[in-house]
């Protein structure tokens, strides 16, 4: 086991592979493509105090192997979302991370007092705003650190990861993750309109890790990393950078199946290829869904043989 | 749902514009039904990043038919990535007999799989092509489809009050940005010529980018009156009297 944090309440998970938050919904909408008891563990969509609705206009620009995506963290507000997914989170073969934000510190902390002791929440991970300064995190943490045991993952924008690092593990962060999608801006093609949203790319990747390098070298604290993984080599450099673990994001998106690999490959599970496999048995097994395995545990194969065979 | 690898059998071009592709897919992905459509990645490289929607036009036998821009060029025997079925399948109103679609400024490619369906099932289908939609091949339509060309303004065809109040049901595409505008024009249209629109009576198909098309990410949600939906996993086609935009 790793362990994330320590404390009263420590996080450890088996595998050093999380679905990062806004990718993966609250629970188990990719339960039919991935398997995901073999993740180490889930981070929720953003989740505020008061429930927000969807952004209006463009929410979805392609770019050059990437997109820009502007959702507006629609959420139920915390108070639904838990009454909405508690069972699911309580049941998750995977430990579940819920994904705060909020535009106080009150807001979260709040979040946080909600969901302290609830059954099926391993942890709770700060999502900091791009503007946010070390004053900012001082604050926000505090005010949830005081309502809360649950252990505290506190996700840093890219461009400050390194500025902020420091004023996280001292207002109480258990574990920093490295980094949030950054912002930008694209033409939306189809009404030629400016858009702003988060960047997700395999071009972000560069710019995580040496963020991750950075911090890791100068905090006392476990760093996850994230950020353009697209396969287990990806993965493996955030490791080799000095994360304990790593968030992929928008490759379920691309790949769904490919998750799953690289949670196998980081965890020591990865089936090797028989000679002679087609491109197709490459990785056997994992093609297979949860909802093909459930299909086949209900229609069990015969345990007589056929009264036709040759005797 | 289902993540599967399928192979590409013919590529057929029908117009300058469009190709038709016949596809060798899984048998849990034949269930497909009208409505419902595929995320595909035909490419190994990430660009384009976005599984691209494709909606079937036709199944039979072993193979999945669907349409595709003729500016992309796809060869017999490759391999693509097809996740799906995503999305509902349109239920159409009880005794349905008469069914009038609606394409403006997109291909109909999306509603050829339902009027199939339904003149299979001895339905009278009409097809209005508006917009772009009226450079849609024709020859390339089911010789049992009436086909009706509007003009370039949205939402004027021949004989177009006879035609709607004729209808026992509607279903309408419009691609994103132009669908909830149009719905709204339909809508108003459709109330004002046959006094009310039942509920379920007119439907439209939603298209907007889906990122991961199993309702996680958040970015195709449309606002329906009591909350918001999912386009794929509830869509994509959604009744229009319960669409926020498209009532007035």
């Amino acid at each position: 086991m790793i362990e994330i944090t320590k404390g009263k309440q420590p996080l450890q998970i088996s595998v050093p592979v999380m679905g990062a938050s806004g990718i993966f919904g609250f629970a188990g909408e990719y339960g039919s493509l991935i398997d995901l008891s073999k993740l180490g563990a889930l981070i929720t969509n953003p989740v505020t105090l008061q429930p927000r609705r969807s952004a209006s206009g463009t929410r979805v620009v392609p770019l050059d192997s990437g997109l820009l995506i502007h959702t507006g963290l629609p959420n139920a507000g915390v108070h639904k979302v838990y009454r909405e997914n508690a069972s699911r989170w309580k049941h998750s073969p995977t430990p579940i991370i819920v994904h705060l934000i909020g535009t106080t510190g009150e807001d979260i902390a709040a979040c946080a007092e909600i969901l302290n002791g609830r059954d099926g929440v391993a942890a709770l991970e700060i999502g900091l705003h791009d503007e946010a300064v070390p004053r900012d995190v001082r604050t926000i943490l505090g005010a949830v650190k005081t309502h809360t045991h649950l252990p505290l993952l506190v996700r840093l924008p890219l461009y400050s990861a390194v500025h902020l690092a420091a004023s996280a593990v001292e207002a109480g962060a258990d574990a920093l993750v490295i980094a949030a999608p950054p912002r930008g801006t694209a033409r939306d093609p189809l009404t030629g309109q400016l858009v702003g949203g988060r960047l997700y790319g395999p071009w972000l990747k560069p710019l995580a890790l040496r963020a991750v390098g950075q911090v890791a070298r100068r905090v006392p604290v476990p760093v996850i990393g994230g950020g353009g993984i697209h396969n287990p080599d990806d993965a493996r450099d955030f490791i080799e950078a000095g994360a304990v673990a790593v968030q992929v994001d928008s490759v379920a998106w691309v790949r769904p199946e490919m998750v799953e690999i690289i949670a196998r490959n980081l965890g020591g599970l990865e089936l090797t290829r028989a000679a002679g496999a087609l491109p197709d048995e490459w990785h056997p097994g994992l093609g297979e869904t949860a909802a093909m395995r459930a299909q086949l545990l209900a229609s069990p194969p015969p345990l007589k043989p056929p009264d036709n065979l040759p005797r | 749902m289902y993540e599967r690898q399928a192979i590409i059998e013919r590529v057929r071009r029908i117009s300058p514009t469009l190709q038709r592709l016949d596809l060798a897919v899984e048998a849990v992905q034949k269930g497909v039904r009208p409505g419902q459509l595929f995320l595909v990645r035909a490419i190994e490289s990430l660009d384009p990043y976005l599984r691209e929607p494709w909606t079937p036009i036709r199944v039979e036998g072993r193979a999945i038919t669907v349409e595709r821009p003729a500016i992309t060029t796809y060869v017999p025997g490759q391999v693509i990535s097809i996740l799906g079925p995503v999305g509902k399948p349109i239920a159409l109103r009880e005794a349905t007999q008469s069914l009038l679609l609606l394409a403006c400024e997109s291909t109909p490619s999306a509603l050829l799989y339902l009027a199939e369906t339904a003149i299979g099932k001895g339905m009278v289908v009409t097809l209005v092509l508006l917009g772009a939609a009226r450079s849609y091949p024709l020859d390339a339509l089911p010789e049992e489809m009436e086909i009706v060309r509007g003009e370039t303004h949205k939402l004027v065809w021949p004989e177009r009050e006879r035609i709607i109040r004729w209808a026992d049901h509607i279903v309408a595409v419009a691609p994103p940005p132009f669908d909830l505008p149009f719905y709204a024009d339909l809508l108003a249209l459709i109330r004002k010529v046959r006094l009310d629109a039942a509920p379920g009576y007119a439907v439209g198909l939603f298209q907007p980018p889906m990122p991961c098309g199993v309702g996680a990410c958040g970015a195709c949600l449309i606002r329906r009156q009591g909350g918001e939906v999912t386009a794929c996993i509830e869509g994509p086609a959604f009744d229009l009297t319960e669409i926020e935009g498209a009532i007035r």
